[in-house]
């Protein structure tokens, strides 16, 4: 009894159990657990960082490679099934997929901070450090984290939809484990799956609650200690824990969609109040630079001169889309039945993609419109504290209290709505894929999330919240890889005609 | 089948090693022999006497071979292929010689170099089986053959060569990968079986013993595996081109021709032809 307890449930046991020691660990020796995650962080930068590059880079060629190969044209389903959503509801749930809290923390920040603080071989707030900081922004939020998502989206949906299995990740595994996905290889791989979504998740919502943080010190000076944000969290977590138990699906989803017309919303207002010609010019010209060096700046370290840089922007970036890529290659496995593997690459790389282009223009172009051209001072800002660059730009434009306070609302419902389906995509994930989770996983899995996110930026802020999500992503990244080779097998006993 | 065999040698080729794999070979059915040598390019006895193979051929024709003596120049693999076509041989015979690694991966070897270009059945003669003395006649009786097979059309060329050899026992192997998901890889599993039973029915006249197994994994290595581990004479296999991805690593034959002490023969697809 108590051994089938354990076989059934050991996926969560074990993740569930890692997490609790990981969450005691850090609130009983907050110092230990920062020296090692730092030096578990360390060993992979220095040994690692070039491996994070060039994976990411095949995982993109990879899915390039089936769309346009004879593989493109398998159904992610039964040859007779048709697709579950149309194409314009697909294309906007990609949308929606490609929008949240990194949007809003980044979107202003990143350019600025690339801005005053890039390489060694630019000059650090010129011109050309302008053109390298949209540049690699459009880089770090472009087709690259697409191709991980894709990935992993493929592969579930292939295994599931198209050959009968649960949706795991161990599923995908079936042709090289067998049986054993249901052993402990197999187990192993959804606790890794589990561990790399958890420790992303979280970097998300510590970099939400931050932002939301400074937004209310920004407008209403509140104070800035930590046990605010502590609270924020603490609260965030109340509604959104109420949320996924009293399974007010509906009511989620309601929000979700309000928030997205909220956020477009916010972009138009942007882009209305701002100078039009000056950020179609940005959009134009970096897009032609990213197209134009996309094979440099995905294999660039800058070993020479750059090589930190590398590592803390590019290597963090790949990593924390590694760490979100079960949570999303699953959403986007699930709304994809009956695509056909050309459809969803193709689709899934451009179409979430243009928008953060779009997004990043318009929020970064304007803020170095403002900073290049009129002296702003906001990347100074940046440079001190990332989360307060939103509400510093939003300052410059009429009505900034009420653009800073549907930011604020923003941030607070994409916290709600990001927990709450992660913590359904944890439980899917420990409850061997079913979509009906029981509440006491929902609860151990909201309760995880908010107190990793909780003891990381107790133990060593922004800069913990990035270590884990690295030290996290890297085993992950070796399970991806996997999952391209026993994708390319099952493809491989596919008919396809030539 | 293997009445007319083509037997490559070099200078140096110690005579009596050489009756010795006449017996096997007429034990296996050959009649007559064409003895084969290649001119190396810049080689230092090129153009000198070739009495040598005179006294090679006498020592065949000792055993009971007919025995025609002839010789080429070029690539030594690419004449050997090329002159077995020539002569209408059913086969090639090579006795494998041991080299160091390091030498055989700087310079490649002739009889895998024969195998990846010959049109013709080639038989590598490693470790087993043991060549019968002077005073023993061979028994092919005896031999313990493995027949590897992913029973599609490239295997099953190779069945009536298995068929020819007689011995005592025949292992039927099949190697494949495992199929993406459980129930077509059940659907596959028995279909293989079903499969494998007949290959074993056909082979029962044949032989005194045949047993038959499917593996999953890679073919090259699962090969060498179940030939080593119940210690097979022969490993006979069909030759098919290898995957654009495989190339680095070698054909699954060339693998197991390295790796195995059991002798190969290798049987060519038809069609899959060399233009070298």
């Amino acid at each position: 009894m108590i051994r089938e307890y354990l076989r059934r449930e050991g996926v969560f046991l074990l993740s569930a159990g890692i997490i609790l020691f990981f969450i005691g660990f850090g609130i009983v020796q907050p110092d230990l657990l920062d020296s090692f995650s730092s030096t578990v962080h360390a060993a992979i930068l220095d040994n690692f960082s070039w491996f994070y590059l060039i994976s990411v880079f095949f995982f993109l060629i990879f899915v390039l490679i089936l769309a346009f190969s004879r593989y493109g044209t398998i159904k992610l389903g039964r040859d007779t099934d048709k697709p579950q959503y149309g194409f314009f509801g697909w294309v906007a749930m990609l949308f929606a997929t490609g929008m949240g809290i990194g949007l809003l923390f980044w979107g202003v920040s990143e350019p600025l901070v690339h801005f005053l603080h890039p390489p060694s071989f630019i000059d650090p707030a010129s011109p050309d450090a302008a053109v390298f900081a949209m540049r690699y922004a459009f880089f770090h939020w472009g087709i690259h984290p697409w191709a991980i998502y894709s990935i992993v989206g493929l592969s579930i949906a292939y295994f599931s939809f198209r050959r009968g299995m649960p949706a795991l990740i161990s599923s995908c595994f079936y042709p090289i484990l067998g049986d054993g996905i249901h052993g402990t290889a197999g187990k192993l791989v959804d606790v890794l799956a589990v561990f790399a979504t958890v420790f992303g998740t979280a970097t998300s919502l510590g970099f939400g609650a931050l932002q939301i943080h400074s937004g209310l010190t920004h407008l209403y000076g509140i104070s800035s200690a930590i046990s605010v944000t502590i609270g924020i969290i603490l609260i965030a977590t109340a509604l959104f824990m109420a949320s996924a138990i009293l399974g007010v699906e509906k009511g989620i989803q309601v929000l979700s969609k309000s928030n997205i017309i909220l956020a477009i919303a916010l972009l138009l207002a942007i882009f209305a109040l701002g100078p039009a010609p000056y950020i179609f010019n940005v959009f134009t010209s970096t897009l032609g630079g990213y197209i134009n060096n996309i094979i440099d700046l995905s294999l660039q370290s800058y070993p020479f001169a750059g090589f930190e840089w590398s590592r803390d922007w590019t290597v963090f970036y790949w990593a924390w889309w590694i760490s979100w890529s079960p949570f999303v290659g699953l959403f986007i496995a699930r709304i994809s039945r009956g695509r056909t593997i050309r459809e969803f690459v193709l689709t899934v790389l451009t179409v979430p993609t243009l928008f953060t282009f779009v997004w990043f223009t318009i929020f970064g172009g304007s803020a170095l419109h403002l900073e290049l051209e009129e002296g702003a001072g906001i990347a100074a800002v940046a440079g001190e504290d990332v989360s307060l660059a939103l509400f510093a730009f939003l300052e410059h434009y009429p009505f900034a209290g009420i653009l800073s306070l549907a930011a604020i609302l923003l941030l607070i419902v994409f916290f709600v709505t990001s927990a709450d389906s992660a913590t359904v995509v944890l439980g899917s994930l420990t409850s061997g894929g079913g979509l009906v989770v029981p509440n006491y996983k929902k609860v151990v899995w909201g309760l995880s999330l908010s107190a990793v996110a909780i003891v990381l930026l107790v133990t060593g802020g922004l800069d913990a919240l990035q270590v884990m999500a690295i030290t996290a992503a890297f085993p992950f990244m070796l399970v991806m890889i996997g999952l391209c080779y026993t994708l390319a097998i099952g493809l491989s006993q596919e008919k396809v005609r030539e | 089948m293997f009445e007319k065999i083509l037997v490559p040698v070099a200078y140096g080729e110690r005579r009596e090693e050489l009756k010795k794999a006449g017996k096997l070979l007429k034990g296996l059915g050959a009649s007559s022999i064409s003895l084969y040598h290649v001119n190396e390019p810049g080689s230092f006895f090129r153009g000198t006497d070739l009495s040598w193979l005179t006294l090679l051929a006498e020592a065949l024709e000792e055993v009971g071979l007919t025995v025609e003596v002839k010789t080429g120049g070029g690539h030594i693999a690419s004449a050997i292929a090329e002159a077995a076509l020539l002569e209408g041989a059913d086969g090639i015979y090579m006795k494998a010689k041991r080299r160091w690694h390091i030498e055989t991966m700087l310079l490649g070897s002739i009889s895998r170099d024969l195998l990846r270009l010959a049109d013709t059945p080639v038989f590598v003669h490693k470790a087993r089986p043991r060549l019968p003395d002077d005073e023993m006649e061979p028994e092919p009786g005896n031999l313990n053959v493995l027949y590897a097979t992913d029973l599609d059309e490239a295997s099953a060329r190779p069945l009536p060569y298995v068929m020819k050899f007689r011995g005592a026992w025949c292992h039927v192997l099949h190697v494949r990968r495992r199929m993406a998901d459980p129930a077509t890889e059940q659907t596959r599993r028995k279909a293989v079986d079903g499969e494998l039973q007949m290959v074993a029915e056909e082979l029962r006249q044949y032989y005194e013993h045949v047993t038959f197994e499917a593996r999953i994994g890679d073919p090259a290595t699962e090969v060498l595996h179940v030939s080593d581990r119940i210690g097979m004479d022969v490993v006979v296999l069909g030759r098919k081109k290898p995957a654009f991805f495989s190339a680095p690593m070698g054909a699954t034959a060339e693998r197991i021709v390295t790796g195995s002490k059991a002798s190969i023969l290798l049987v060519p697809q038809s069609g899959d032809h060399n233009d070298s």
